[in-house]
């Protein structure tokens, strides 16, 4: 694993952009942050922005993940897989969430042809987190600020001076830099990366509601009833589910084409629609909003997840709070989980 | 890497069954014996209560269990009652029209649990279907080898008489297996459905009363020697939970009643998110769980 | 995976949130994303403006024009269905007369669109037939606040949630019909302010409310005036206020003098201390701020219980200030614009009226063309002039009067008995298979222009998308049939010179432009010399009448009472999935999939007496009409009410409700009809409408 010190980050984009189609995360007139396709070997590019620390408004999922994907054709007789075939492209400067979140979706959709045909095609270029952004929290969940070991290819640390430090982290990472020439730095970069970090670590607000909202989703202590209120404020509008970079339900449907011919596609689903689970009968196992909410929470917190994943299902990002209509965003979910009392708990007390 | 795609196959043939229900028989295409390899999927290894996913054509899929699994010429067969968009649009489809199917997906019935054992099994409705395989291979095997113990007893519970579904096959376990039957909508006192009786006859009674299957239960276990060791049951979900209730303080163990799950589904590997129970998906860890491990999930 | 992004507005309700779209290295439109910093929406989305991908990606999208030959649609050249659509106006007004053609816009197109087709209807057609959708929601709207306050728009901004102390939400549903308004609601409840709704349902805002008055159906004036009558007895009203600000004071305190809580209590069916409740806490709260939707407009009683509520609000000297008001919820992205572009009947853009002679002059010489003294047909009026035959030809654009309008059966025979019906549209709707010629409308993403919201927001919406196949804008296709029917009065050569006419003869824009809209995240108007910033709050120091006035009125009954034949009461209600007639959501795999196509909310012990279960079907009847659909079976209707979505035209809801009009507006009684409801055989599947009319 090498490390360097450079002065000039544009020739390392331009150097990528050479080789890749480099898409980096810009602000555009509204001040709105997402990501962009900035150079292709076909454009040149002109100009490159400078790195932002401004969380893009949409994660990188679907890069790997698409909205909408074809999945199958049929000609009449015969199903045709559809597997896309992306040339390689970098995504240059993608946050320690984000990465925590394509690295649990790289285990989820480990065997899924559709995925990993666009993920294998992919050089992530990490960016430490120097301070914390509006609604983030990725300490608490161990997912940031500060990129983690192995899920990037390269990692981008700022420095004072408009220095950036460059750590090679895979064989792919250091294949990407081979060409360049770059002055190689002492270990103790590292350290003083740590530092920073760690400073950064501690601007993060108190986050012991979240902590504690946590473990009480994993008590038995919640009755449905906190849940069935909470879900009179969730307005089915799947912006939590659509943001969130390690959600990944999809629905499949048939388009029809002529003669008998069609494709079948696959898109974004959301468990919080009433019709996500309802089945032809008009069973429905999760048909109160309350269960939904619930299922959604213990899917980014539950133990047995913990378990499965090794790490939380939710990276500290925050959008769900940004987004969500209702008020019922990680934070305002969390805060108002400690304000409940346990039900079963209360009980007990009022019985002794 | 996990495949998505349908082999073709051919709609071969169909009887009606029942209320807006129907037998359907397929047939993969291009299935050569012995050698499968233009297939994707393991079609000769199904087991009793895996399922497959049927494709119609710009329709959609859904998932369906096999109530005669696929034989070396590539044809099986499947119990179909017409429900949603898919279903219907397959009941319009015409014989020698071409569908796409893949599988064998989830875990079927234990069938180490219930070799030579006693075992109770209720079904109600169009849950009946995913058992048709299982009662065939433990009714044969009960005729071949008098000397085997075992014993088996169904009970079917359905709505009405029209909604009674598998009739030809219910009329085959009745010469070996001991079959009691419920009714939600019992017919008038007209004597259609005679009660038990013991009148010795080659074919073993069929006793029908009205009510749920919970009425037919003490009736039914008291038919065993000893208790049954293992008990199946499929059907809507409420009905199965008040049976494994029921069976649990009965006597008998939480992880010996399998229930059979229905649950919307669109990718059958685990990856589409739609069946959950829990952290579990119920094409991959089901559709067949132990009262046991299903009341974990739930958090019962 | 997108590569570009493009900003511009949601193209569903009146809020007018910012919304980017997503498109890939091949231009194909694959998601979108909410604009984090938009003053309204700020980052949020409702499940509408999610799926707004699949709304304009259909592959039910018209391409090219198409001319019906009986029951079978061929396609033909831009130029074949041009000349055809001019010969036969041609023909028709040389025969019967410009009053036989005429022109239904719509809520959903731009203002650009809207100024252009009221300009095509009174420069080129010589009529004021020219009318919209807000007929049937709004309408009570623009006529009883228009009287009241001299204003018939939003009087305060989205933002003034935040600043309220008490919000009131009379016969509206915000939290399905205007999610990200109704969020806010929600938010504002959460960091304190007190939340009261005014609803014969339990709707989710209900849930969370402080306090909930269940009204009875069409009770909205007598429980205002018993308000007013607490609010006046108890000395509760801000006298100041009503002195300096209002006329009609003492006549209005007299008219509610013997109207008590108590005496109310029965036809409210609300108790007369909660009544005196609400009212003190209305009236004391330092800001209290009013919403209203078609719980109050769609009833005959519209206009009067607009008036009813600006009483309310005026008595409390609630208006003119931050965190309060009279604000209607409207219901289209652009029927506030649709209405100050003048595509009504009575007015011209701005709301000058087309009865004023200095108006008529303004515009014949702008236009260079005497325009029309003739008053207008409304939507209604022309349906029921085209039965009668004295209405021969109509051009509509974005609208489906077949699914959306009351009594379908009647709508459908009027447009059947035309000579010429032209619609334009997305995709072959209901109504667009009627016409003789079908034209192929560009969407939202393939054009340039302005959407007005519901707080008076002028707001830019950016092309992303080249329109699909030889679809057009509709400002574009009306310029194109003017120049073939020999008119140069339409002649620009962008979306921007039709806004600058727009501009320079609608005093509220007058000092708008793109690029001050660009800047601004659009601006509200009145935008003029005095305020070239735009206005957040109408009314803070005078009425554009003077003074405002407070308009004695009276209850009156609902139309049609339930009785031994029709024993249970009908209304309707939108689902949050879902915008009008479902022509944009239900491309959406995702909201198509969240209710069966057309569904019944009924109370459960209704349900169960009439051996109904969740999700069965069932057949609703009234006098006017028969369908069948899906029971949901529900504790948020009351009993004896039944309620039903406008949005499935497999089981449409106008089959059912009752014509009866406002007599001020015309708008229809669709909040209230009677009705029968019986069980269908278990397992049976409900047929459409269309199934039906076959087998009869």
């Amino acid at each position: 694993m090498k490390i360097y010190l450079i002065n000039d980050l544009q020739r390392l984009q331009q150097h990528l952009a050479k080789n890749y189609q480099f898409h980096q995360v810009v602000t555009n007139s509204d001040g709105q942050c997402h990501w962009q396709q900035i150079a292709s070997e076909t454009t040149k590019p002109v100009v490159h922005d400078p790195l932002i620390y401004e969380k893009p408004q949409s994660s990188a999922k679907a890069f790997f993940f698409t909205e909408q994907e074809k999945v199958l054709v049929f000609n009449g007789e015969f199903f045709q897989e559809t597997i896309p075939t992306p040339k390689p492209f970098v995504l240059f400067g993608v946050q320690s969430c984000d990465l925590t979140a394509i690295h649990y979706q790289d285990k989820f959709f480990k065997d899924d042809p559709y995925y990993q045909a666009r993920r294998q095609q992919c050089l992530l270029v990490g960016l430490d987190c120097i301070t914390p952004c509006e609604h983030g929290f990725c300490p608490t969940v161990n997912a940031g600020p500060g990129v983690k070991d192995g899920y990037a290819d390269i990692i981008l640390h700022p420095l004072a001076n408009k220095q950036w430090l460059v750590i090679e982290q895979t064989n792919k990472g250091a294949q990407a830099l081979k060409d360049l020439v770059f002055t190689e730095t002492h270990w103790h970069y590292l350290t003083q990366r740590d530092l920073v970090l760690h400073q950064c670590e501690k601007e993060f607000p108190d986050d012991k509601y979240i902590t504690d909202g946590i473990q009480k989703i994993n008590s038995d202590e919640i009755s449905s009833e906190f849940w069935r209120k909470l879900a009179i404020q969730c307005l089915g509008c799947s912006g939590c589910t659509t943001l969130c970079p390690t959600c990944s339900c999809y629905g499949t449907r048939a388009i029809k084409q002529d003669n008998n011919h069609f494709s079948q596609q696959r898109f974004w689903d959301s468990c919080l629609y009433e019709g996500f689970q309802r089945e032809a009968s008009f069973n429905n196992p999760s048909a109160e909003a309350g269960t939904r909410v619930q299922r959604f929470w213990q899917h980014k917190f539950g133990d047995e997840f913990f378990t499965e994943f090794s790490r939380h299902g939710c990276v500290g990002c925050g959008r769900c709070e940004q987004t969500c209509p209702g008020v019922i965003g990680i934070h305002s979910v969390m805060k108002r989980l400690t304000e409940e009392r346990g039900q079963k708990n209360g009980q007990e007390d009022t019985n002794a | 890497m996990l495949n998505h795609i349908p082999d073709s196959i051919e709609l071969v043939d169909y009887i009606d069954d029942g209320e807006q229900a129907r037998h359907y028989h397929f047939r993969l295409l291009n299935l050569k014996i012995g050698q499968n390899k233009n297939h994707q999927h393991n079609w000769q290894q199904v087991q009793p209560g895996q399922f497959f996913m049927l494709n119609v054509p710009s329709v959609g899929e859904a998932p369906f269990t096999f109530t005669e699994p696929p034989n070396e010429q590539g044809e099986f067969r499947a119990f179909i009652r017409q429900m949603g968009q898919v279903t219907s649009a397959l009941f319009t489809m015409q014989r020698g029209d071409i569908l796409g199917a893949r599988g064998p997906f989830g875990s079927g019935w234990p069938l180490d649990k219930i070799n030579n054992n006693n075992t109770l099994i209720v079904a109600g409705g169009c849950g009946l279907a995913p058992l048709v395989t299982l009662i065939d291979k433990l009714a044969d095997s009960l005729m071949d080898k008098p000397e085997n113990k075992q014993k088996l007893v169904l009970v079917y519970a359905a709505r009405n008489k029209a909604t009674q579904m598998l009739t030809p096959e219910r009329a085959r376990w009745q010469k070996q297996i001991k079959i009691f039957n419920t009714l939600d909508e019992y017919p008038n006192a007209s004597d259609e459905y005679p009660n038990a009786s013991d009148d010795a006859s080659d074919e073993l009674p069929v006793t029908t009363v009205e009510g749920s299957p919970l009425i037919i239960l003490p009736k039914a276990l008291s038919t065993f020697t000893s208790p049954p060791t293992t008990a199946l049951l499929c059907g809507p979900e409420v009905m199965m939970n008040s049976i494994a209730t029921y069976l649990t303080e009965y006597g008998m163990a939480s992880d010996a009643i399998f229930l059979a799950l229905e649950r919307r589904m669109h990718c059958a590997v685990g990856l589409c998110g739609h069946c959950y129970i829990n952290h579990q998906y119920v094409c991959k860890s089901g559709p067949t769980f132990s009262w046991q491990t299903l009341q974990q999930l739930k958090g019962l | 995976m997108s590569t570009k992004l493009i900003n511009t507005l949601c193209p569903f309700c009146g809020v007018g949130c910012g919304i980017n779209l997503k498109l890939d290295s091949n231009d194909q439109l694959v998601g979108v994303e909410p604009q984090k910093n938009h003053p309204i929406s700020q980052g949020k989305l409702c499940d509408k403006g999610w799926s707004t991908a699949y709304a304009i990606t259909s592959p039910k999208r018209l391409t090219q024009p198409l001319k019906r030959v009986n029951k079978t649609f061929y396609p033909i050249s831009w130029q074949e269905a041009l000349s055809t659509i001019s010969e036969e106006l041609q023909g028709v007004i040389e025969q019967w007369g410009s009053q036989a053609v005429g022109l239904i816009s719509s809520a959903r197109a731009t203002n650009e669109d809207n100024y252009v087709a009221q300009k095509f209807a009174r420069a080129v057609l010589k009529t004021n037939n020219i009318d919209h959708c807000a007929r049937i929601c709004h309408s009570p709207t623009v006529a009883g606040l228009k009287q009241s306050l001299g204003s018939g728009a939003m009087t305060n901004s989205a933002k003034d949630i935040f600043s309220s102390d008490l919000i009131l939400v009379f016969g509206a549903d915000p939290t399905e019909n205007h999610s990200i308004i109704g969020g806010q609601i929600i938010q504002a409840h959460l960091q304190g302010a007190q939340l009261i709704v005014v609803d014969p349902r339990v709707t989710r805002l209900a849930k969370l409310a402080n306090q909930h008055m269940q009204l009875k159906l069409g009770s909205n004036i007598a429980l205002i005036n018993a308000m007013l009558h607490v609010i006046i007895e108890e000395s509760y009203f801000d006298k100041t206020f009503i002195k300096a600000r209002c006329d009609g004071f003492e006549h209005l305190a007299q008219h509610v003098k013997s109207i008590t809580p108590e005496s109310v209590e029965k036809l409210t069916g609300v108790s007369a201390q909660l009544i005196r409740t609400v009212a003190k806490a209305y009236s004391q709260a330092k800001h209290a701020m009013i919403f209203y939707g078609m719980g109050i407009t769609q009833y005959m009683s519209g206009t009067n219980n607009v008036i009813s509520l600006a009483n309310l609000a005026l008595t409390c000297g609630h208006i003119g200030k931050a965190g309060t008001g009279v604000n209607p919820l409207r219901g289209q992205n652009n029927v506030q614009g649709a209405c100050d572009m003048g595509c009504l009947p009575n007015v011209y853009p701005g709301y000058q009226s087309v009865d004023d002679e200095k108006a008529q002059e303004k515009f014949s010489q702008a236009w260079h063309t005497e325009v029309v003294k003739a008053p207008g047909l409304t939507s209604l009026g022309m349906s029921k002039a085209a039965l009668s035959g004295n209405f021969r030809a109509l051009l509509l654009f974005g609208e489906d009067p077949a699914v959306t309008d009351p009594d379908q059966n009647q709508v459908k025979s009027s447009l059947k008995n035309l000579d010429l019906l032209v619609v334009a549209e997305l995709t072959l709707t209901e109504t667009a298979k009627l016409a003789d010629i079908v034209l192929p409308a560009a969407s939202f993403a393939e054009k340039e222009g302005t959407f007005t919201n519901c707080e008076r927001r002028v707001q830019k919406l950016n092309q992303a998308l080249a329109p699909i196949g030889q679809a057009k804008g509709d400002w574009q296709w009306l310029q194109a049939l003017a120049k073939e029917m020999g008119s140069e009065q339409l002649n620009w050569s962008n979306s921007e010179e039709v806004f600058n006419e727009i501009t320079s003869l609608t005093p509220q824009y007058q000092e708008m432009n793109y690029q001050k809209l660009d800047d601004n995240y659009g601006l509200q108007w009145p935008c003029t010399n005095n305020s070239p910033n735009g206005t957040a709050i109408l009314h803070s120091t005078s009425f554009p009448i003077g003074k405002a006035k407070l308009i004695a009125v009276n209850h009156s009954d609902i139309d049609e009472m339930p009785d031994e034949d029709f024993p249970l009461q009908l209304t309707t209600n939108r689902l949050h999935f879902h915008y009008g007639c479902g022509s944009m959501t239900r491309n959406s795999p995702l909201l198509e999939r969240e209710t069966p196509a057309g569904i019944l909310f009924i109370n459960p012990i209704d349900a169960d007496n009439l051996n109904i279960s969740h999700f069965s079907a069932v057949s609703v009847k009234s006098r006017r009409g028969y369908l069948e659909t899906r029971a949901i079976l529900t504790n948020d209707v009351p009993l004896g009410l039944v309620s039903m979505p406008y949005h499935f035209k497999e089981a449409p809801s106008n089959q059912l409700t009752n014509t009866a009009q406002d007599p001020v507006t015309k708008m229809p009684e669709l909040k209230a009809c009677a009705v029968i409801v019986t069980a269908l055989a278990q397992g049976k599947i409900p047929k459409t409408i269309e199934q039906l009319q076959q087998e009869s």
